[in-house]
């Protein structure tokens, strides 16, 4: 049987781990899930204006009982770091996040490359665990573990989506 | 009108709807009025105290959820007053203590003391009830309708800034757990 399709992986692991609240700011990479968790009931979807308030709404929710996913770019996760340590790491509030990578594989737009480079880098120094699904074999696993490990410890999780599993944003699309 | 003032006046008016207190004075002179497990204090992600209020409102439509906010704080996330007004939540009541300084640092002037409306922003951002209020009465009578009446409501409370109280002992970790029991048990 073939795998599931990456964004459909994502969804149905979100819900198996009761996932409600995605806090986001789109981009082509992730609104290729983000599309279909907006028309999904299971999930309330808010637009953020910028990435830090994702994960202030996502901390908001849990704090409040509920469970929370982010979704940005990685042109504005640095925008996410002082959240990320002041509030998830420090409270210990888990706000599992995804980040569309861009500045790899085909990429056409040579600004990305410098916010895209160092974010596995930031992520160990703040050591907040990363993974990054290649094929789509491997997205259920992967964002299975990610979503279990952040949610039993209470922890901020990343899952970096490259372009060798969902394709190169093409410079005129 | 004193921050510690219009915060007895909002513990006044509630019982166990949550507080969510923005870093510093706020968080400070919350925990010194009073000790509630329903209270949420930050130390830091400056600015994000009306987010975290965001996402408690739509996690909890069935409670009216609060937060103080404060003027250098709300200045560094603008653009959630835009968020909020987009997800429109009845519950929510973001207060503003506006004291035109970050005091926490040297009490060095915000850009509301050179005339930056913070009322005038959230009204223009689409929220759907603001308030601007100077004194204790107004800002009380603000509560009242806020308090009883749909949101969401921002009111900007412009206050006198006297200091606050000692650092409380508060565990961050030991917070978020006992305020999240009020919701989940």
């Amino acid at each position: 049987m073939p795998p599931m399709h990456w964004t459909d992986a994502i969804v149905e692991s979100l819900k198996s781990h009761d996932v409600w609240l995605i806090p986001y700011v789109p981009d082509a990479i992730t609104w290729q899930v983000l599309s279909k968790l907006e028309q999904d009931p299971a999930f309330h979807t808010v637009p953020v204006a910028r990435e830090e308030e994702a994960i202030a709404v996502a901390a908001g929710a849990y704090a409040a009982g509920k469970r929370a996913a982010v979704f940005v770019q990685s042109s504005g996760f640095g925008n996410t770091i002082n959240s990320l340590a002041q509030l998830s790491q420090a409270h210990k509030i888990p706000v599992p996040t995804f980040v569309g990578m861009r500045g790899g594989l085909g990429e056409f737009n040579p600004v990305q490359i410098p916010s895209a480079h160092p974010i596995p880098g930031f992520l160990d120094a703040m050591n907040i665990p990363h993974y990054a699904p290649m094929v789509e074999d491997d997205v259920t696993s992967y964002v299975d573990g990610a979503l279990e490990l952040s949610f039993a410890s209470r922890m901020p999780v990343a899952v970096l989506l490259y372009s060798q599993l969902v394709g190169a944003k093409r410079a005129t699309s | 009108m004193l921050r510690p003032d219009g915060i007895r006046a909002l513990l006044d008016r509630v019982t166990d709807e949550p507080i969510i207190a923005n870093l510093g004075s706020a968080t400070f002179d919350l925990y010194h009025a009073q000790q509630r497990d329903a209270n949420f204090y930050t130390w830091g992600a400056m600015g994000m105290v009306s987010s975290i209020g965001l996402g408690v409102a739509l996690a909890a439509p069935e409670k009216k959820v609060y937060v103080i906010d404060g003027d250098g704080s709300l200045l560094m996330n603008l653009g959630s007053l835009g968020t909020i007004a987009r997800q429109n939540p009845k519950n929510l009541v973001h207060i503003v203590m506006d004291n035109q300084q970050w005091a926490e640092t040297g009490g060095q002037p915000t850009h509301t003391s050179t005339g930056t409306d913070l009322a005038e922003i959230a009204r223009a951002s689409g929220i759907a009830h603001v308030i601007r209020v100077a004194s204790l009465e107004d800002f009380e009578d603000a509560l009242d309708h806020a308090v009883n009446e749909d949101g969401p409501w921002c009111i900007v409370a412009d206050i006198e800034e006297h200091g606050h109280g000692a650092r409380p002992p508060v565990s961050v970790e030991e917070n978020l757990l006992r305020f999240r029991r009020t919701f989940t048990d």
